[in-house]
């Protein structure tokens, strides 16, 4: 009974927030704290909820249903519905969503309002927009209905990101994220019409959904079922399919080459960095991956194709963290770097590895953002690290919190991030070996990023806590109050202890120690857990991934080992760091890069290969378009028009004002009539 | 059923007996100069009639047709609907003329003609025979000549009212001839009747044939559709713009209701003798695609906004057609003609709103062309978002109703296999929608070269103009609710 009470509640979770954005919009002007209330009460409520319906999916089962129908009935073969889809995956990311964006609405209060900042009614309510969208996105049970809230996620993320639009350089990264993103998008909206096309359904599976497009897909490689593929080879049509949407999904997960948006998306307020660019928004993205997983287990080289681009990607992002001046900015592409090791993880078969990763980060990363704000407001909004330092004694509460997250970054045990990043770097090994030589190299350029995620993340912090004040800021920085260092505090105990929900290795050698996250991954619906993608992933017909081991250490042996490598790297990148720049003045060392360092400042001139596509390439091209369609399209229609208006001015002249000439006219007509109609009916015969 | 069974004609009765009871205020009183009086009978007899019509139709009182007097007149579902659309326009231009005609003379007979004229119509709606469709036509037309000609001392009006009645002589002849024809090929004059005649198919396809066309004729006039047209633009421009819009809205919906009647009861096209003697589909399409681009495509020439809105409403014509012609038996059928009904009330609403808007610019003295209008945005805003609705609902965008009657009818010409009229009508609607919105830049965008003086803003002109506004932007939603009344209505005729 109580179940079903909270799954008929679920739809609140996101129309909470959907409200709070009503509210600030509309009245935020005439509220105390301009509209942050109304959205900590509606998170707050949503975080409930979501609770709520996780605990009502672990004592029972999942839940699906449809809301609303808005196209459909006897004439359309399809239906486009509006639906809900609570099941342990979605669930747990309602309560990740909804824990830190109440967070970050607490913590906006202390970083926009204390700041006396202007257009606060309009940053709530695009907060508690974004916030809704993002719920709305987590619950969809459709593929389209997830498009179009992670359309309204790209929306918000656009207002937010431009929201001191009076500077130069917001409006301008804002524009950046939503071109760059919605390039991806298109590509997902193919898929998603591909996706109808061959289907004819976009659900995504459930209780009481009969034909998912997942379900049907692998039926139809099996030859249990038939559909329609476009002339190809279904296996080759599905792999099309999967890689179509991906293109969404690295657009908003910031993989190589969309990545290029994140790091300007720094020029939102701090708050909504951490909570769209670090947990949220551009989790959406990895998110969509492990939602339809059972699509992309069918396919070994869709996997294979998302665990390259995410070893790349947490490779490439790394390296240019090293060199950042600005806290966020270290932190932005260790945020890139973070979702490239989750794309591995699920590319290389590690469902439960790549949401862990997933979980952990949206703490720890929400974290440091929050906590890189905290030292932002001390700062007085200079965010340049070379101007800190030092700041360790003013501000303990934000230290202690920050360093608990940085050593979950660096993947350093027993901190949360060391056991999600093994497990991920874990699986990616054994399914490598498994005879996937792909997946060995993805898996080479993730265990190189982690020696660089150590060593930039230990360099931030050494810059910014340790050694002597280098500005007067610094030393005499603004104090911080309660509303920022509670967030800091809740979020610094979970990136510190959440890697208790799945400790894999511990299990492994006591198995009293529960995999929490593992059981509860594998308890989901028919067709959605993780026991269901295993067998995906290691049957022949679709994936056909096999574990290996390393010789011949044993399963157990493999996975101490592969643990021992990352944590090696980690403290070696650490300690380089910790060589590098700890004293009370440390050095630049950047110049020792010599002609590397150019390149990694300038972020391996990706941007301006982007910016050279999109005036070099696209301006021209669409210069073209723009000629053909003034010369011959627009030539053709102003040939129309006037055509019609000279014909006009000839039937207006028929209109001469002579009554005799009507009559004339008149009877001429009718008499054509009769004629022509005699003819053809032939009364004249 | 409703006994006794005359009472099935209350609203044109309510009507006829209106225009007696200003008759006699005015024979009590001839000299009386008190409008509010007039105005306030016409307009109480005409909200009366519209409420006992709309009654009627929602009680389903014409649901098995109600046959008086041998069959000569016949009040069914499809009569209601109509009397509706004639009745409420009627109430809209009655309240738009009481500022109008300001201090006129002879007010009293304006209200008594117009009250006839509608009476005129609500029969042709009920016409169960070809004589009382006659009577029926002449009593809708009459009347009308003589409002046209109402400003007696202004020249335009006299002779836009000479040349409609002229026009309405000559084609009233061709009505009447194609009646004598009609019967000289089936012995009688009632449409049941005929329709009875001609099952078995007749011996004299070519009388019978040149008799439907002729008769077709009349119906063209009726509704100012090619190539009876030509008095429309002439009567529109000169006539006060309150007639405008009655003539161009109801007497065209009066047109339409009595072709429906007429064609569909008496002419069925499945009958033999209809197969030999005229096909009146292909007539409809071929008036249709005529009537449509030849109105349109005028109306895009033109300068002045009363004379554009008057080919627009030729334009209208062709529109409706289209059900005409889609009415082929295949599909279904009271699925067009409901659309063709529905684009009717929809038109009443927004073409006579339209036209008082221009009463009003021409009780402001503003003149008559579209750059005189300029500028009428900022000094009479409320208004002017009225105009604007029109003329986009007119257009057929989704800000009123226009949109959705539109959709159906082409909807309607699709399903009967009639795509490429379809096609024609939304290249016209298209097309259509330059001239309309010459009208909403003009008058918001459009700088005026000198400031308009508007010294009064009239209150029941205004009052006519929004409810004219508001029904045709509420049947927007309104009539996803409601257009079962109108396709029921048509399926009437079909059982």
């Amino acid at each position: 009974m109580a179940e079903s009470l909270a799954f008929e509640f679920a739809p609140a979770i996101a129309v909470l927030p959907f409200v709070s954005f009503l509210v600030a919009l509309l009245a935020g002007r005439y509220l105390p704290k301009k509209g942050a209330i109304a959205g900590m009460v509606a998170t707050g409520g949503s975080l409930l909820l979501s609770a709520w319906t996780l605990f009502a999916v672990h004592t029972g089962h999942a839940y699906q249903q449809t809301l609303y129908t808005w196209v459909g009935g006897e004439l359309v073969d399809f239906e486009l519905t509006f639906g809900i889809l609570l099941d342990p995956l979605s669930t747990l990311m309602l309560v990740i969503v909804s824990t830190i964006a109440f967070l970050v609405h607490m913590f906006s209060l202390g970083y926009m309002n204390d700041d006396g900042q202007t257009g606060l009614p309009r940053y709530y309510a695009e907060l508690g927009l974004f916030t809704a969208s993002m719920l709305g996105f987590v619950f969809a049970d459709n593929l389209l209905m997830a498009f179009m809230f992670f359309e309204l996620v790209g929306l918000c993320s656009y207002l937010l990101i431009g929201f001191w639009f009076r500077e130069a350089g917001p409006p301008s990264a804002a524009k950046k994220a939503f071109l760059v993103t919605r390039f991806g998008d298109y590509f997902f909206l193919i898929g998603v019409v591909g996706v109808f096309a061959t289907f004819g359904t976009s659900m995504f599976g459930g209780p009481g959904v009969d034909d998912s497009f997942v379900h049907v897909a692998e039926q139809a490689l099996v030859g249990e079922a038939s559909v329609n593929t476009f002339g190809f080879e279904p296996q080759t049509w599905f792999t099309i399919l999967g890689l179509l949407v991906l293109g969404g999904v690295m657009g908003k997960s910031a993989q190589f080459p969309f990545h290029t948006w994140l790091p300007d998306a720094m020029e939102g307020p701090t708050p909504v960095s951490a909570l769209i660019h670090a947990a949220t928004m551009v989790a959406a993205g990895v998110y969509l991956v492990a939602r339809m997983y059972g699509f992309y287990a069918l396919s070994p080289t869709a996997l294979a194709i998302i665990a390259l681009v995410g070893g790349f990607t947490a490779l490439f992002a790394a390296t240019m963290a090293v060199v950042k001046r600005e806290i966020k900015q270290v932190l932005a592409y260790s945020t890139i770097s973070q979702y490239g090791y989750i794309m591995l993880a699920l590319g290389g078969g590690g469902y439960v590895a790549g949401v862990f990763h997933l979980t952990t980060h949206a703490f720890f990363k929400a974290l440091l953002f929050l906590g890189a704000g905290s030292v932002i407001i001390a700062m007085h909004h200079n965010e340049n690290m070379w101007d800190m330092g030092g700041l360790k004694e003013k501000m303990p509460v934000t230290y202690y919190a920050f360093l608990s997250g940085s050593l979950a970054l660096a993947g350093i045990v027993p901190f949360s991030g060391f056991w999600s990043k093994d497990e991920v770097l874990y699986e990616t090994l054994v399914h490598g070996l498994g005879g996937s030589p792909i997946l060995l190299a993805a898996y080479a350029m993730g265990l190189i990023a982690v020696f660089f995620t150590g060593f930039y993340t230990v360099r931030m912090v050494l810059l910014t806590f340790h050694g002597e004040p280098r500005s007067e800021t610094a030393a005499d920085p603004e104090p911080v109050r309660w509303n920022v260092k509670l967030p800091l505090a809740v979020l610094g105990v979970l990136a510190a202890v959440a890697g208790v929900i799945n400790l894999v290795p511990v299990h492994a050698v006591v198995s009293a120690v529960p995999e929490i996250l593992h059981d509860w991954l594998y308890h989901g619906p028919t067709g959605l857990n993780g026991e269901h993608y295993h067998e995906l992933i290691t049957n022949d017909a679709f994936a056909g991934y096999t574990s290996g081991e390393l010789l011949g250490l044993g399963e157990t042996g493999t996975l101490f080992a592969s643990a021992g490598i990352s944590l090696a790297l980690a403290v070696a990148g650490s300690l380089l760091a910790l060589v590098l720049y700890r004293g009370p003045d440390p050095a630049e060392h950047t110049d020792k890069l010599g002609a590397l360092k150019p390149v990694l400042f300038n972020n391996y001139y990706q941007d301006e290969y982007q910016v050279w596509l999109a005036e070099g390439a696209t301006v021209r091209v669409a210069r073209l378009a723009d000629r053909f369609d003034r010369g011959i399209i627009d030539g053709l229609v102003n040939f129309v028009s006037s055509l019609s208006l000279f014909s006009g001015d000839r039937l207006r002249r028929v209109q001469t004002g002579i009554v005799t000439n009507y009559a004339a006219l008149l009877t001429l007509g009718l008499t054509l009539l009769l004629v022509a109609f005699g003819v053809m009916q032939g009364w004249f015969v | 059923m409703i006994e006794p069974a005359w009472a099935a004609t209350a609203p044109a009765l309510v009507v006829a007996v209106t225009a007696l009871v200003l008759f006699l205020v005015d024979s009590i009183d001839p000299e009386s100069n008190r409008p509010a009086l007039l105005s306030g009978v016409a307009l109480v007899g005409s909200l009366a009639a519209m409420g006992v019509a709309l009654v009627y139709l929602l009680t389903g009182v014409g649901e098995s047709p109600v046959s008086l007097y041998g069959g000569q007149l016949v009040v069914d579902q499809m009569t209601l609907f109509f009397h509706v659309i004639f009745t409420s326009v009627t109430t809209v231009v009655v309240l738009g003329s009481h500022d109008y005609l300001d201090s006129h003379p002879y007010q009293a007979e304006y209200y008594i003609l117009m009250l006839l004229a509608v009476t005129g119509m609500a029969m042709m709606a009920a016409s169960g025979s070809l004589a009382v469709a006659f009577v029926a036509l002449e009593l809708a037309s009459l009347p009308s000549y003589a409002l046209v000609a109402f400003m007696k001392q202004n020249r335009g009006s006299v002779e836009a009212g000479l040349k409609y009645f002229l026009i309405g002589a000559l084609s009233s002849a061709v009505f009447v001839f194609g009646i004598s024809l009609v019967y000289a090929a089936t012995g009688t004059l009632l449409l049941d009747g005929i329709a009875d005649q001609l099952v078995e198919g007749t011996a004299l396809p070519g009388v019978l044939g040149v008799g439907m066309l002729m008769l077709i004729g009349g119906f063209a006039y009726k509704t100012a559709s090619a190539p009876f047209h030509f008095w429309a633009p002439e009567a529109y421009e000169g006539a006060p713009a309150p007639v405008s819009a009655f003539i161009s809205s109801a007497s065209k919906a009066a047109g339409f209701a009595l072709a429906f009647r007429v064609l569909i009861t008496a002419f069925p096209v499945a009958s033999a003798g209809v197969q030999n003697a005229l096909d009146w589909t292909v007539v409809a399409a071929v008036l249709a695609v005529v009537t449509m681009t030849l109105g349109n495509f005028a109306a895009a020439t033109q300068e002045n906004v009363k004379r554009m809105l008057a080919y627009s409403s030729i334009g209208h014509a062709g529109y409706v057609l289209i059900a005409l012609a889609s009415l082929t038996g295949t599909g279904d059928q009271s699925l067009v003609l409901g659309a063709g009904m529905i684009h009717l009330l929809v038109y009443g609403f927004m073409n006579t709103g339209a036209f008082l808007f221009v009463a009003l610019a021409e009780y402001w003295d503003v003149g008559r062309t579209f750059e005189e209008y300029s500028g009428l945005g900022t000094q009479a805003p409320f208004v002017s978002v009225a105009m604007t609705v029109f003329m986009f609902s007119l257009a057929g965008l989704p800000i009123g109703a226009g949109f959705l009657s539109k959709y159906y009818l082409f909807a309607g010409a699709v399903n009967g296999g009639l795509w490429w009229l379809a096609l024609v009508g939304a290249v016209n609607s298209a097309l259509s929608l330059f001239y309309y919105s010459r009208v909403v830049k003009a008058l918001w965008i459009d700088e005026p070269d000198e400031p308009h003086t508007i010294e009064s803003y009239p209150a029941a002109l205004y009052g006519a103009i929004v409810v004219a506004a508001v029904v045709t932007v509420g049947l927007l939603p309104g009539l996803f609710l409601f257009d079962g009344v109108a396709f029921d209505a048509a399926a009437v005729l079909f059982s």
